[in-house]
Parts: structure tokens; sequence; C-alpha cells
């Protein structure tokens, strides 16, 4: 039986070329998408899954409110840990870490020194019950008990004791910012399994002591770093409601006056373990990456989903189409005894072998588009992933369903023939089965015209994000930030004057970060009007004067500071008015601040945009080197290069010498502030090319599906067009005749599409503090250009119906 | 008796009334006769031969086959009857053109369970037969018209019905052709097989030992 219906299968399949290869490739177009979306996700899905009872960890974090919003900190004030210890029932473990690594670590015994190491906490051996590590040496149950004590990595051992055996490395010594002696007492595997505890140095803590974390972190209620940040594990069966009741209560009890003044709060949260690889308000600990989203996950879901939709329309709508010339076979084998389930099977089993094709076509167009899209995706993903058993069982899961979605209908529609009427020669298309035909069709297009809308306005907000005046000058300038361990200001001079030898170099600024930046600097002030009182945030840029000329910053009033290191603002304009002052003049002279802390503001300088154009712009103060003393705020040289870029590598060749000459231990890093306002909208051309992507592909398979139906339709109306023909249709007149069927299917898909677009546009909108229109003429131009593909592809096949010698067509009837 | 049929009407609905198909046809069949159908073209011989085959519905009447009363039955039960019993020719041969001679014949097997090396000797015995296993590879489209027909009458005969059905099995074919297909009725009856078969020719009537006339969907009483 099944031989014969392997036997039948293959022939029809074979018989049927164009179909059946159009179904295999839109179906494995949608499959590869899937694949390499289902790898995607089934990655990220993944991360710190294997730790015993992991369910029971969480990370404290915080939140604090207030009236302009809430903001999140990873981190805990360090009290938290010790009152948590001390007064929590149904807690097992507490387990605090620093995230601060040391700058310098040293290896004095072989004569080597490592700057900057990363991946480094200072934690206790809490960590590691909370945490399994496989131990190579040293034992899990008593390190880090004590000071001066570190567990390394096998990756760290390699690296910082080259060529000696890590059984030798246990005992011996490294020296951690010049002073710090510490002895290695452990030494762990990583994990392999994905995790983003990507720690590879563990300190004890307490080699700190109290005094070190009170100048590192601060060791009041009052204090949050994102670097003080805390684990703990619950007892079994430990609910969590009691712990985050004690948590609130800690807070109340600890509530800082000042914050009841301004009406601001903190709340502790706990944060679950598998939380942590998705909470985009926390953060992982891997800085170099950014983290993954679950928004853009699922949207990629859908993505896939509705590839895999359209793959599965072109079956069904062609199947269906071709059910006439099926049913005789149909018909003979019912009077011949088979049952409906029968003919239900056989056909499923016919779409299981096309379904089965084109997974395996898929398998190979992923491996493929993976390498494509590498950029794209965390360093993990890639074709190995499909060897894990969840994910073969997810394809061949995959496999089935998408064999019965486009096989069960067909199989239906073909099997429910009743065999008298098949052999009389009577089943005309019916007109029911006809209709689904439309508005599966017109579900495509629908699709299609979605993806064309999208991408031409995603395009078109791009576009006006980058080509937005940002208010100060971007091109011809680099920054270089000076080391961060290196504060002197004698080597930032050297430096300077390094720089301003250059000829290619116009101006040089000193500074803080540029204008516009991913990092900022800002702190509450105060205003006092008379009665009125004014708190707000305020961002602080930090510039020498001629960081204005190198920004081309626009002063409206007054002027700058008179030199680096005096106490004076200058505000931008948005602060000016948030003070309630309408003339940039009438801002010069008040003061900011009380008492002996309260500054004056000399100028008023124009808004511009501190970040992307996606929020808001905030308050801000350009201001001088306030506390040099203590913590220089001038840590970035800012460069005016010529304008003429040929120029500029030379520039910048010239600049690392100096950079060598003055930092020799140090990487030299350059950036171009171009560059930088283009990384503010990496999200945004990701998803860009991504639509791109998905609207060529719906596009693809949409329009293969419209070849095979336009195929099918010249093929049944053969003799009709020939008759008219005959009867004098001019070429023109058939043409239209037998596109007008599809166009207008095209047409409605355009009616549901721009409703639809729209909504979910104007969504993604919202984002954008800045946005371009929704233009009626992407929703036109995205029309004409389906329309013109859909009637490319149609008139490529009605002009060879209608071209065709009548009488050849009328014979053969 | 092998099947009965009392006041069978059947009619279709059209432009809200009822034409009839079929009009109070009363038959009896013994097994073991051989009997054709006449009459003129759309008088509803292809109609009746349905409704005895249930390929078709009725509206009204009773019809008992072996014994079961066909009207009561469900859809199931009715395939399964008529696939165990009755076997089709049909005019325009019915075979199905993606599968070779050799496959086409082994199908109605497949659907009864038999076991592969049964059906391989049920298959080789047919072929042998009807000498045509030089063609056994062939596909429909390569046979001649008689040919297929050839195919067809071993294809309805190979699972041992008790009544073959032929809707004009001759229709299509040349006189000779036609012949010998009318001989090896006649052979296939004398072995016991019940055989209806409707023709339009006077002489290949005349190998049925009963004749029924139809006219308008009603039977013509004096016939015999
Ligand atoms: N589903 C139907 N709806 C309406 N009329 C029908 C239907 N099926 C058959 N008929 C009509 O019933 C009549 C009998 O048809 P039938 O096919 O039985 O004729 P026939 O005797 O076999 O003719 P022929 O010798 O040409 O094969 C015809 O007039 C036909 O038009
Ligand atoms: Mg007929």
């Amino acid at each position: 039986m099944f031989k014969n219906y392997l036997k039948v299968a293959l022939r029809n399949i074979w018989k049927n070329k164009v179909f059946s290869l159009i179904n295999v490739i839109g179906l494995s177009i949608g499959l590869s998408a899937a694949l390499v979306i289902g790898a995607m996700i089934y990655y990220d899905f993944t991360f710190d899954k294997f730790h015993q009872e992991g369910d029971r960890i969480y990370r404290v974090t915080s939140e604090f409110t207030s009236a302009e919003g809430n903001f999140y900190n990873s981190g805990v004030c360090t009290p938290l840990a010790e009152a948590l210890k001390t007064a929590a029932t149904g807690i097992e473990m507490v387990s605090p870490f620093f995230t601060n690594a040391p700058y310098r670590v040293e290896n004095r015994e072989m004569d080597k020194v490592f700057m900057e190491p990363r991946n480094v906490i200072y934690t206790d051996g809490d960590y590691f019950k909370i945490f399994n590590y496989n131990w190579l040496f040293g034992d899990g149950k008593t390190v880090l008990s004590g000071p001066n004590e570190v567990v390394l990595s096998e990756n760290r051992v390699k690296k910082y004791f080259p060529g000696i055996a890590p059984n030798k490395v246990v005992g011996k010594m490294l020296v951690y910012n010049d002073t710090v002696p510490v002895k290695v007492t452990g030494i762990v595997k990583k994990f392999e399994d994905r995790s983003d505890l990507i720690f590879e140095e563990f300190i004890s803590i307490r080699t700190l002591g109290t005094e070190g974390i009170q100048q590192m972190i601060g060791d009041n209620w009052n204090s949050t770093s994102s670097a003080s940040q805390l684990f703990i594990k619950l007892e079994k069966n430990a609910a969590v409601v009691p712990i985050q009741k004690l948590l609130e209560d800690l807070a109340r009890e600890h509530r800082d006056k000042e914050d009841l003044v301004y009406n601001q709060g903190r709340i502790f949260h706990l944060q679950p373990l598998n939380d942590l690889h998705f909470n985009t308000d926390y953060g992982t600990f891997d800085y170099n990456r950014s983290q993954a989203s679950k928004p853009v996950l699922i949207s990629l879901a859908c993505v896939a989903l509705f590839l895999l939709l359209l793959g599965c329309i072109n079956f069904i709508n062609l199947n269906t189409a071709q059910a006439t010339q099926r049913a005789k076979e149909i018909g003979i084998r019912k009077t011949l005894g088979s049952s409906r389930k029968q003919l239900v099977f056989q056909f499923l089993g016919e779409t299981f072998l096309l379904t089965m094709a084109a997974t395996l076509v898929s398998l190979f167009l992923s491996s493929w588009l993976l390498r494509l899209f590498a950029d794209f995706m965390p360093e993990g993903i890639g074709f190995g992933l499909f060897g894990s058993p969840v994910l073969i069982v997810g394809i061949i899961m995959l496999l089935l369903a998408l064999t019965f979605l486009s096989g069960f209908y067909p199989a239906l529609v073909l099997s429910y023939f009743k065999p008298v009427s098949v052999l009389k020669n009577q089943i005309l298309p019916g007109n029911d089965k006809g209709s689904l035909r439309k508005y599966l069709t017109v579900f495509q297009f629908m699709i299609a015209q979605v993806f064309i809308i999208a991408t031409l306005l995603v395009g078109k907000q791009i576009h006006f994000l980058m080509t937005q005046d940002m208010g100060f000058k971007t091109s011809a300038i680099a920054y270089v930030q000076t080391p961060y361990n290196e504060r002197s200001m004698d080597q930032k001079l050297r430096f300077e004057a390094g720089l301003k030898a250059i000829p290619e170099i116009q101006t040089v600024a000193l500074g803080g970060n540029p204008p516009a930046s991913r990092s900022t600097n800002s702190r509450g002030v105060i205003y006092r009007d008379g009665e009125k009182e004014i708190y707000s945030e305020l961002q602080l840029l930090f510039g020498n004067s001629e960081y204005q000329k190198v920004y081309r910053l626009k002063l409206l009033a007054g002027r700058l500071p008179l030199n680096d290191t005096i106490h004076e603002y200058v505000i931008n304009s948005t602060f000016m008015k948030n003070l309630g002052f309408k003339e940039p003049q009438e801002a010069i002279g008040k003061r900011l601040g009380e008492g002996k802390s309260s500054y004056a503001i000399v100028g008023v300088m124009a808004d511009f945009y501190q970040r992307s154009l996606r929020t808001n712009i905030k308050p801000m103060a350009l201001i001088g080197d306030w506390s040099r003393d203590q913590y220089s705020q001038f840590d970035t040289f800012h460069m005016v290069l010529g304008d003429d870029a040929s120029t500029w590598a030379a520039a910048m060749e010239s600049i690392e010498k100096v950079w060598k000459s003055v930092y020799p231990e140090y990487d030299f890093d350059p950036r171009f502030m171009d560059d930088t306002v283009k990384r503010f909208y990496e999200q945004e051309r990701k998803t860009s090319v991504l639509l791109q992507w998905a609207t060529g592909l719906a596009i693809l398979i949409s329009c293969m599906g419209l070849l095979g139906l336009v195929i099918h339709t010249t093929e049944r109306r053969t003799k009709e067009i020939g008759i008219r023909k005959v009867l004098g249709a001019s070429l023109v007149q058939l043409n239209l005749l037998l596109c007008k069927e599809f166009l207008i299917l095209v047409g409605i898909a355009f009616a549901i599409a721009v409703p639809l677009a729209w909504w979910g546009l104007n969504n993604w909108l919202q984002d954008f503090a800045y946005k371009t229109d929704l233009s009626w003429w992407i929703f036109l131009l995205s029309g004409i250009v389906m329309l013109l593909i859909a009637l490319a592809i149609i008139s490529v096949r009605t002009m060879v119906a209608a071209n065709a010698n009548p009488i050849k067509s009328l014979k053969t009837e | 008796m092998i099947l009965q049929l009392k006041n069978i009407f059947k009619w279709v609905q059209q432009g809200g009334q009822r034409v009839f198909l079929l009009k109070d046809i009363n038959l009896e069949v013994a097994e073991g006769e051989f009997i054709s159908i006449m009459g003129p073209s759309g008088s509803g011989k292809s109609t009746l031969l349905n409704v005895i085959g249930m390929l078709d519905d009725f509206n009204e009447g009773e019809y008992n086959f072996l014994n079961e009363s066909v009207h009561t039955l469900k859809e199931k039960h009715r395939a399964n009857l008529y696939k165990q019993y009755i076997g089709f020719v049909f005019q325009a041969y019915h075979l199905i053109d993606e599968l070779t001679v050799y496959e086409n014949l082994e199908m109605p097997l497949l659907y009864k369970k038999h076991s592969g090396s049964e059906r391989k000797a049920m298959v080789a015995d047919m072929l042998d037969r009807f000498n045509i296993v030089g063609k056994k590879d062939l596909f429909p489209a390569q046979l001649s018209g008689g040919q297929q027909q050839l195919v067809g009458v071993a294809r309805a005969l190979i699972a041992k019905p008790k009544l073959i059905l032929a809707d004009e099995p001759t229709g299509n074919l040349n006189s000779k052709q036609g012949q010998e297909i009318m001989a090896l009725f006649k052979e296939l009856n004398k072995e016991g097989v019940t055989i209806i078969q409707v023709t339009h020719s006077e002489k290949n009537a005349e190998y049925g030992k009963r004749i029924i006339h139809l006219l308008d969907g009603r039977q013509l009483k004096h016939a015999g």
C-alpha cells in the first residue's frame, strides 16, 4: 500500500514539476527563516537553565521611583546583604559581589603585567554555594572565606601563568593594583552551558576590607552602585512574598529624608535567575553585547510564522486548484474501495514528502543564512545548535505541523469528491473552494503589502533620524578617551601639546563625553525663585572653552565659564524654559543650588540632541572641571579634523604616535562623532535590514503562489481564450480579462493592509521622541510596487496564453 | 437473488421543480444473470447503474443487496459492501494514469489488505488470463483503447466480485475490440459472475439473457 502511495506521490510530484517546485521553494524559504529564528530563540532562552535549584536563585535589584519616572539599578546598597543575612527566614544563602574590576594584575614571579582584566568580581564563598562550579583545584566549601584569596578560571590560569601546570598554580601569588597581594586558592572551569555568569576571576570580598568597600562603593543605605550586586538563594519551598515584604520593610526603614521631601522612593526587587538574560532594566554582566530582547524575539517569531504561513498557503492554494486533475484518480480509487480516510492519508503523505524535501533544502539554506547574518547574532548561534535534541524534536514537530496545516485541507477537499460525479466529469471547480483560495491569496498579499509599507516607513524614519541636524557639529570630529587609571593632568597636557603640533588637527578641546553619547552624568539641582522652588535632574556636560568651538554649540546669551575650574553654568534652553524664563537673557546671573554650593548661570546655549532622537531633549548644563583636585571630569580629547576626509588616516597615525609616547601601556581607541551618532540607531538599522529580508521573502513566496495560480487558471481557460480569440478579442483585451481576477485580489489585500500597517507603524513610531510623518505617499508607493510586481508576474504567463494559437488549444480540448 | 430494487425514484430539484431521473424502477437480479440495459441517450441508464453500484443515491424506494437493505446503510457500510462484491468497468476505462498496468491491477487488492505474495500471484494470474503480460510495465497512455479496456475489465475482476457493472464498456472501441470484450463477459458469466451492462448496440445487448429498456427514467414493461 505504502509503496503504491509513494509511487503515485512521486510520479505526481514529478508530473507537476512547476507546482511542486513552487511549493517546496515557498515552504523552504519559510522554514529556513523559522529555523534561523528558532535557533536564535532557543539560544537566548537556554541561558542559565542548568543550575541546580536555579528557580530558587534571585538577584536583588533596586528601582527608584520619582515624579520624573522610574530608574532601575542592577545593584543594591551594600548594607542590605548583612540585613538579609540576619533578619530573613526562608533565605538559604546571601552572596554579595562587586563588579568593579581592578585595573592592573601582576604576576611578579614571572614579571608579567596585565591591564584592565575583565569579568572580575569580588565575592565570598557563598557565591560558590549558590552556583555549582566544576572545581579543578581547591574546595568550593571553604574557599574565599579569608582576605587576599582569588579563584581563577582555567583560562585565566593559562593567561596569568603561561606554561605552568594548573596544579602548581594553586598557592602562587598575584598582585592587584600594585599593592594588594592575593593568593590563588582555587581553579574552576567556566560554565560549559550557556550562562550570563561570565566571571573568570573571583577575589575574596574581605580583601577589600570595610574601608575599601566604603571608598569604592559606599557603605550606607543611601548610596547605590550598580557594581554592588547581590545574589540570594531561597530555602526549599520558601515563599517569595514574605521576603518581598521584608525587602519593602527594609526600604521603608532606611528611607532617606530627602527622598521623603521630593516624594521619591526605592523598591527592592527579587529578579529570578531566568529573567537575567532578558531584563533590559538591569542588564547582564557582559557589556560588550547588546542584551537579548524578548519583544525582538517575539517579532522575529512572528516574521517566521508569517513566512511559514505564506508557504503553507501556496500549498493549499495550488493543491486545491489542481484538484480537478486529481479528481479522476480519486474517483477510481473510491470505486475500487478506498475509504475517505485512506485518501486523506494518501494526500497527507504526499504533502509530507514535499515538506520533507523543503526541510532538507531549508537546512542548507539556514546554514547559509546563519553565516550571512553572523553580524546580527550573538556568537554562540550557529548551525551546531541544530544538533541539540530539543531543536531536532522541534524541527520534526514543525515538519508534522506543516504537513498537517498545508495538507489537511486539500486532502479533505480532494477526498470529498463523490466517485460518481468525478467519473461523470461533473466536478466543476466548486465555488466555495475557489473563494477560500481567494481569501488565502488576499491574506498572502496583505502580509506582503504590510511588510512593504513597514520597510518603506522604517527606512524613512532612519533616514530622518540620520539626517536630522543634531544641533551641533558631528562631521570631521574625532575624540579619544584617556585611560581611566591615568588621571594626571600633566600627562593630559603633554598629550594636548602633542595633538596641537599635528597640522591636520584644527582645534583641540579637553572635556568629558561628547555632546551626544550613551553615558550621561546628571545631578539633581534646586532653583529658588522667591517662594517658588524648582527641583530638576540636570545633565552635565564637561568641557573647556575650546569644547564649545569644536562642536559649534550655539551660545544664545551670556558667555562661557571664565576658566576650566570656575563654578559656572551654561544651561541649555530646555532647562532655561523649565526654570520659567522666556528669554535667555533673563536667566543670566541667576543662581542654581543653595547656600555654599549655589553657583551662577553665566550663559545659555541652544538645545541639541543629547542622545538619539528617540529621547527628548533633557535639561543640561555645560560646566568646567569643578572637582579637578579629587576627580577630574576632563578625560576626553575632542579634535576637529580638516573637511578633507582623505587626510584623516594620516592624522590618526600621527595622533596614535603621540598617544604611544604619553600612554605607552594602553590601546589607542579613537572614535568619530559621526559613527557614534550612527551607533545610536543600530537597533533601527537592524530592524530595517531584517524587514527588508522579510519583505523580500514574503513577496517572493506570495508571487510564486500567484504565479502558480495564474498558470493554473490560464491552463483551465485555454479553451475559453481560444474561443474568444477566434471571435476577435485583442491581445490587450485578453490580458485584461485574465489579469482582472488577480488584480482585484491584490487590490483587496491593499485595502486591508493599509489600516493594519498604519496602526502598527504608528505604534512603532511612538517609541521616538522625534518622528517622520506617516505620509500617504508611502502607502501609495507600496501599493504601486505591489501592483507592478503582481502585474509583471501575471502578464508573463497570460501573454503566453493569449498569444497561443487558438486552433491548437481548441483541437486538444 | 443478488439484488432487488423496489419502486426506486430519483430526482433533482431544478428551478423549483422536480426533474425525475428515475421513475418507479423495479428490478430483481438473480445470481448468475447477464442483463443488458438499453435506451436512448439521456434515458437514465448510467444513473440506474450508478444507483445499483451504490455510487449514487436515490430519493425513494427500497434497495436490497444480498439481504442487506442498502437504503438504510451508512455510507461506510455501503462502501464496504460494494468494495467487496462489485467490480466496475467504465466506458472511459478510468485507469490511473500515473500507475503502470501492473500497479493498476494491484490497486483494488491493496484496499482489501491482501498480503504481498498473494497480490503478486493474483496480478500475475490476471495478466496471464488476459494475455497482457508483456504490457505490465507500460502506462495507460501507452496502450490502445482496446488494451486499456482489457486492463479495466481485468481490474474489475481481480478482486473476484460477485457482480460486474459495465457502463458502455465497448463505447470507445471498434467493433472487433468490442466483440472481444463481449466474448470475455460471456465467458465470465459462464463461470458464475453476475453481469449488468449498459449498451447502445443491439448486437452487444444480445449477449445478455435479459434486456431492460429505459425511456425517460421509466422502465418499459414488456421487455424480457
Ligand atoms: N446531477 C444531475 N442534475 C440534473 N440532471 C441530471 C443529473 N445527472 C443526470 N442528469 C440527467 O439525467 C438524465 C439521465 O442521465 P444518464 O447519464 O443516466 O443518461 P444515459 O441514459 O446514461 O445517457 P447516455 O446514453 O448518453 O450515456 C439526463 O437527461 C441528464 O441530463
Ligand atoms: Mg450514460
